[in-house]
């Protein structure tokens, strides 16, 4: 193990560790706290400028519930939802399909087809954004949450599809040879054979893609006009609009935006950590 | 005997019944499929606005083209031919959705975009559906070198891309200080990693509020600093600061560099995280085999454990890369380009320029947005490169 353990050091050394733990963590968190601090006070200490000393009331509750009943805030959440799951669904669905034919068939075409699913996967969204909203006209769906849904699950395919493809190629390939001259059909080793052994894979990208989609403002943007449609990575601003000065609701919207992916790493977090490393990185 | 033939046969030899049943069947999905409309929709269920017709119209389109596709492809692996050549023909019946969603959204409009920047165009069609722009050739591309924003904007994502860099060695100097065996190191790790998960858009937004001169997290250690409180005898409390507190977003030489501090948070939390689990593979043997000839500290590290953590490195250089060319969720929710424009990055000076409030040139648009996709054309190149040597070892 790289540093040696701090088990091994001398006593000093490991209390400085252990208080270095806290410390540096707290300052490291030092944002989120304080607008976490900001988001449980009353109006009242905002007001008469005590930001950071201690809160002379708590007003969680009060100010979470405040910002949950407004009526825009649960739309934008649940907008959240309509969007992100669907687009998780299709998108990890297809990449199995994808991943399959060009991890596990050796044919020409395999290694310069993953190469497309790859460099689309990388290239900067502006350069899709006007054919993207020009094809959504067409399609008569531009400004729909269905609209959205198939550009993210399209776009995601790419990234999907890198990681199945690595994750199906690292399966032995003596039994898809086996289960075939067993006389089992293609389609019957893809569901029987190769998807129980790619669960793990299946979650971890679940996850990932889960909180992609979550925190995506860009095409929301693009993509979407109405209000009513809109998620919370856009709807947040227009709820701090009507916030207007009441730093203590705008920190507590805030933070409720961010809580689903949040919640979704803690619960998840080897999945999750397994598919940030994009595969490569064992 | 004359079973065995037969089965022989069956194995080789079309389904005849079924192929064409379900080859009727997916005609009849796509002829539905092509006759529904928006305003046939709008009309059986009587509903009153257009737009409220778009979704059920296209729900009723997606549907039928599935049942078509499944259809389609009962009656091809039912065919003599696909049983013949099951190996060469499944690949591409497992391809084929993927790949054709994919290049209709993502590899047409590559090309789509690149086309449009030689044209003049403001999005719209007229009433027959006809394009209104026009050609003109290199014209935006000359407009694009004369432009005092557009190097700023080029110049901003040099900066990002130099900066953002940092979070590469940051990333790694916390994985080491955390690849500790302590008790609760786990939890450490955990909420260290914890900025990257929250939204770019709440990451501005905090950053935005803690940069703020008048009670922000900066204003705060300033005051701690330069700013002196004095209370009158009323009670009444005075502050006098000896140096202003800066207005960091709001000033043109500092407001880039807030902007690239605040994407350094989450981007650092990355790159500890790959550098972690890149420290946990690292070969205890050598590690062990090392020490004993008496390596430790700077030279452990530079000559054994870095050349080990080399994959884990490549992928935090290619996400940093692609993070700091993609940089735009901060511009938008922290300064939207300003102050005057010294914010911009391409990412946003395309979206502004292109859909930004009332000016809509599409084409100047997409010229920005090519030079964004060149320029990202050389990682992504070199990123294929490294991989298909690493296939070429592989197998």
């Amino acid at each position: 193990m790289f540093p040696s353990p701090i088990e091994k050091s001398s006593p000093k050394l490991q209390i400085a560790y252990k208080t270095a733990l806290p410390l540096s963590l707290f300052i490291w968190l030092l944002p989120l706290l304080a607008i976490f601090m900001t988001s449980i006070r009353s109006s009242k200490d905002i007001n008469t400028g005590n930001v950071f000393g201690i809160p002379t009331e708590f007003n969680f509750i009060e100010n979470y519930t405040q910002v949950l009943t407004h009526p825009d805030a649960l739309t934008f959440l649940l907008n959240t939802f309509v969007i992100t799951i669907p687009t998780v669904i299709v998108s990890v669905g297809l990449a199995c399909l994808t991943g399959y034919a060009l991890a596990i068939y050796k044919f020409r075409w395999a290694l310069p087809l993953f190469f497309v699913f790859v460099a689309g996967n990388f290239v900067p969204f502006q350069i899709l954004m006007l054919p993207v909203i020009d094809l959504s006209n067409t399609l008569e769906i531009y400004n729909t949450v269905p609209g959205l849904v198939l550009f993210h699950a399209a776009f995601q395919t790419g990234f999907c599809t890198l990681f199945m493809r690595n994750f199906m190629k690292a399966l032995p390939y003596d039994l898809i040879e086996s289960a075939r001259i067993e006389g089992v059909g293609e389609f019957r080793i893809f569901w029987h054979v190769v998807l129980p052994l790619v669960k793990p894979a299946i979650a971890a990208l679940a996850v990932l893609i889960f909180t992609f989609i979550w925190n995506d403002f860009f095409w929301a943007t693009v993509m979407i006009q109405d209000e009513s449609s809109l998620p919370i990575t856009v709807g947040v601003r227009s709820l701090n609009g009507e916030f207007v000065q009441q730093w203590q609701l705008i920190s507590a919207a805030s933070l409720l935006a961010a809580a689903p992916p949040v919640l979704m790493f803690f619960l998840m977090q080897k999945h999750f950590i397994a598919g940030l490393t994009l595969g490569a990185v064992k | 005997m004359a079973s065995d033939a037969s089965l022989q046969l069956n194995r080789t030899s079309s389904n005849v019944p079924l192929v064409a049943v379900s080859l009727l069947v997916a005609l009849i999905a796509i002829g539905f499929m092509v006759n529904i409309n928006v305003d046939n929709v709008m009309s059986t269920f009587e509903l009153e606005k257009r737009s409220e017709a778009r979704v059920p119209a296209f729900m009723f389109r997606i549907s039928l083209l599935i049942i078509a596709l499944v259809a389609g492809f009962i009656a091809i692996i039912n065919t003599g031919l696909y049983k013949k050549n099951k190996i060469a023909f499944s690949p591409w019946i497992f391809l084929s959705i993927g790949l054709v969603f994919f290049s209709i959204y993502v590899i047409i409009p590559i090309f789509q975009s690149i086309s449009y920047s030689f044209t003049r165009w403001d999005g719209l069609y007229d009433v027959n559906g006809v394009w209104t722009g026009e050609w003109i050739g290199f014209h935006n591309y000359i407009v694009l070198w004369d432009d005092p924003k557009f190097w700023t904007s080029l110049w901003n994502n040099v900066l990002w891309l130099i900066l953002f860099m940092l979070a590469v060695p940051i990333g790694l100097g916390l994985a080491l200080f955390l690849n500790q065996t302590v008790r609760g190191i786990r939890i450490y790790k955990s909420l260290f990693f914890f900025p990257f998960v929250i939204s770019q858009v709440v990451v501005g937004l905090i950053f935005a509020w803690a940069y703020n001169p008048d009670f922000g997290l900066v204003a705060e250690a300033w005051g701690f600093f330069f700013c002196e409180q004095t209370v009158n005898i009323v009670g009444n409390v005075t502050t006098k600061c000896s140096i202003d507190p800066p207005s960091i977003l709001g000033d043109e030489d500092y407001a880039t560099y807030g902007i690239i501090a605040a994407g350094l948070w989450p981007q650092i939390a990355y790159c500890m995280i790959l550098y972690l689990t890149g420290l946990n593979n690292v070969a205890h043997d050598q590690i062990e085999a090392a020490r004993l000839d008496n390596a430790k500290g700077w030279n452990m590290l530079r000559f054994v454990i870095l050349p080990q953590l080399k994959p884990a490195t490549f992928i935090a250089v290619v996400v940093t890369v692609i993070g700091a060319l993609r940089s735009f969720d901060m511009v938008a929710t922290m300064t939207q380009g300003g102050p005057f424009g010294s914010t911009n990055v391409l990412a946003y000076y395309m979206f502004d320029q292109a859909v930004g409030e009332g000016v809509g040139r599409y084409g100047y648009g997409s010229a920005i947005a090519t030079v964004l996709f060149a320029i990202m054309l050389v990682y992504i190149s070199y990123f294929l490169f490294r991989m298909y040597q690493d296939e070429k070892e592989g197998r």
